[in-house]
């Protein structure tokens, strides 16, 4: 939690990590075009909402993130390699290289393991939360989502059972706008907060290109998961300012676009409350800005040299032992 | 099969803390079928879960709960009404420990009630064993008695895999046999061999076990009967070891023929018997129709199909 003497700490940190986000991703995405990665689901112009969450959760805190998170995990403390190893399938990568990239487990660090179909995370974040206060654990679990989410029926599971269970669950959904080429406005007619309402539950809109905005909204809802009053919807509202993945032309579905360093881009928002605080100027943010990209470079090429994991591990943790089936369609394939 | 069921749940509540059920209807009412009768009352309400109608959801809180340690034992009230949960079934619970390369584990079981006989129609009567049968990552068993009720669903909870538990239900009033107090376990895996004889080899699972073995006994055939139990993985050995021994195969299934379980076994055969074989491989099974009610007697393999099929296998030449 942030008080006054650390305050300078906190908010410095969450934008180095809103910086590191955006380079990184600046980074893949350059990579994929040059053919040395293979796709990529980039979250520029969510690193507030990302940040903002991440500050508001203790490290026990359990993550059932999506396929666009980088910067909250950034914030919280995995390793870019970590990041990186997934993106290229390497060997170190802990899915072993079986998943496609921006599909991250992190075990350490309380992520669980992201799947593509969207909003299959949330069921499972109840759950995860009925069984940690069975356990008597005083812990808050999070499920992040896009906008187009809310229209599945696993949202509408999700937050239903939370409810009813009164569960210590947020949900937060990172609307950025888009859900690959539709609009929020044709994925729901009412605002996503409200939608809170019709569960019994608390719903919070949040401007998710202010970190601190989208900071104190979240500890709002940790506040009331940790004390029992169950659970939050937080709606963090942001613009997705790249495509939806490295495969998507997003020119051929809209043209409206928040340009890098105008005045909607939440790096710039934070850059402009951390000056005014007194906590940085343009000299340290050029610094931090060149520190990133000099991590980021050398750490891609030194995980780009890890090779890929060995072919006899694809027929590995199916199960917790191979049965004969698998048994024998190695032996056949291998 | 029910008792069995009830109090093998009831005795692994009772050494397990940290089991817990849920499902529809399972707790005040003990179930549409009774098989949790009783346990609501004895472990109490945050243990035996009446859920919200929504299945999803009762398999993806079972998922999450397991990633957390808790052994979830969810329950969907028919197979039929599984489908919802389809989403969360194959890409959540059967492959978690794949794409987490092996740090996420889930041992949880999913128990069902599946099968006709019991004037269901179309939605309280399917044979959707297939489906999940064709999923890497689940294990799907069927016991066709008490005994094995309770010896698989003991070591389906002790199981470290994601266990699909498929209940015949027009054996849960049937047979009644005894079932021996202390704990014992039936191998997952593992077929078990009701009949022996070297005419001919009959495979079968689930519901059809009693309806294969009232049939062979009278008509007095000189049959080798597995009931595989477990359905994925099939337990190949005996089904070779079996088709090799007699040459003639038949199987019986409820579930539609086109893609079933059949299917499988007589590719299986086929691939590593063949020279041992006198006779086609025949299959019984119910027909590719949606389960009709008023007519389930015709849809159901009995007696006189299975004959059939026998003495066309017997007779060739």
């Amino acid at each position: 939690m942030v008080n006054e003497q650390n305050e300078k700490d906190v908010f410095v940190r969450a934008y180095t990590a809103m910086v590191l986000s955006r380079t990184f991703d600046k980074k893949i995405v350059m990579a994929q075009r040059q053919g040395r990665i293979g796709f990529y689901t980039p979250s520029i112009g969510q690193e507030a909402t990302q940040v903002g969450l991440s500050m508001a959760l203790d490290h026990d805190d359990v993550i059932f993130q999506y396929y666009r998170d980088v910067a909250l995990m950034i914030h919280r403390g995995v390793p870019i390699e970590v990041i990186l190893d997934q993106i290229m399938g390497n060997a170190e990568d802990e899915s072993k290289g079986r998943q496609m990239p921006s599909h991250y487990t992190a075990k350490k660090y309380n992520f669980m393991s992201v799947q593509s179909p969207v909003a299959t995370n949330l069921p499972l974040a109840v759950g995860a939360a009925y069984a940690l206060r069975y356990q008597k654990k005083n812990t808050v679990v999070v499920a992040t989502f896009g906008d187009g989410s809310t229209s599945t029926p696993d949202f509408h599971a999700a937050m239903n059972l939370a409810a009813v269970f009164n569960l210590p669950v947020i949900f937060l959904c990172e609307n950025n706008g888009w859900a690959i080429s539709l609009p929020t406005e044709k994925q729901t007619k009412v605002e996503i907060s409200e939608k809170a309402a019709a569960y019994g539950m608390k719903g919070i809109k949040v401007d998710g290109n202010n970190f601190i905005e989208t900071y104190k909204a979240t500890m709002e809802a940790v506040e009331r998961a940790r004390s029992g009053k169950g659970p939050t919807l937080i709606d963090a509202i942001s613009f997705r300012m790249g495509a939806h993945s490295t495969s998507d032309d997003p020119s051929k579905y809209r043209s409206q676009t928040v340009e890098e360093g105008s005045e909607k881009d939440p790096i710039t928002v934070a850059e402009e409350q951390l000056k005014s605080l007194g906590y940085l100027n343009d000299s340290l943010i050029a610094k931090i800005k060149e520190e990133s990209t000099k991590m980021v470079n050398d750490k891609f090429d030194i995980q780009e040299k890890i090779p890929a994991p060995v072919p006899s591990t694809m027929f590995d943790d199916v199960y917790a032992e191979k049965n004969w089936i698998i048994k024998e369609e190695e032996d056949d394939i291998l | 099969m029910v008792q069995a069921l009830n109090s093998t749940l009831d005795h692994i509540m009772s050494g397990d803390n940290s089991v817990i059920l849920l499902g529809e209807d399972i707790g005040k009412d003990g179930g549409v079928f009774r098989v949790t009768e009783g346990l609501q009352a004895k472990y109490g309400e945050e243990r035996v879960i009446d859920t919200p109608l929504v299945e999803l959801g009762i398999v993806g809180m079972s998922v999450g709960m397991s990633l957390m340690g808790v052994k979830a034992i969810p329950e969907i009230q028919f197979q039929d009404f599984i489908y919802t949960a389809f989403d969360q079934i194959i890409n959540q619970m059967a492959k978690m420990r794949y794409r987490s390369g092996g740090g996420f584990t889930l041992p949880m079981v999913l128990r069902t009630p599946y099968g006709g006989g019991i004037k269901g129609g179309l939605y309280h009567s399917q044979s959707g064993e297939a489906y999940f049968a064709h999923t890497a990552g689940l294990v799907v068993v069927t016991p066709s008695n008490p005994y094995d009720a309770k010896g698989l669903l003991i070591s389906s909870v002790e199981s470290p895999d994601p266990v699909i538990f498929l209940e015949p239900k027009r054996l849960y009033r049937a047979a009644k046999i005894e079932v021996p107090d202390e704990d014992y376990r039936v191998k997952i895996g593992e077929a078990a061999r009701p009949m022996e004889g070297d005419d001919l080899t009959i495979i079968t699972y689930g519901a059809m076990v009693p309806t294969v073995l009232n049939t062979v006994k009278k008509n007095n055939l000189n049959a080798d009967v597995l009931d595989l139990r477990t359905l994925l993985p099939m337990d190949v050995n005996a089904i070779i070891s079996s088709a090799k021994k007699t040459g003639r195969v038949v199987i019986v299934h409820e579930a539609p023929r086109t893609l079933g379980m059949g299917a499988e076994i007589s590719a299986l055969i086929s691939e590593r018997a063949i020279e041992y074989l006198y006779a086609p491989i025949l299959r019984v099974t119910g027909p590719d129709i949606p389960f009709p009610y008023r007519l389930e007697d015709y849809y159901m393999p009995g007696e006189t199909r299975i004959m059939k099929a026998v003495k066309r296998v017997m007779e060739f030449r």
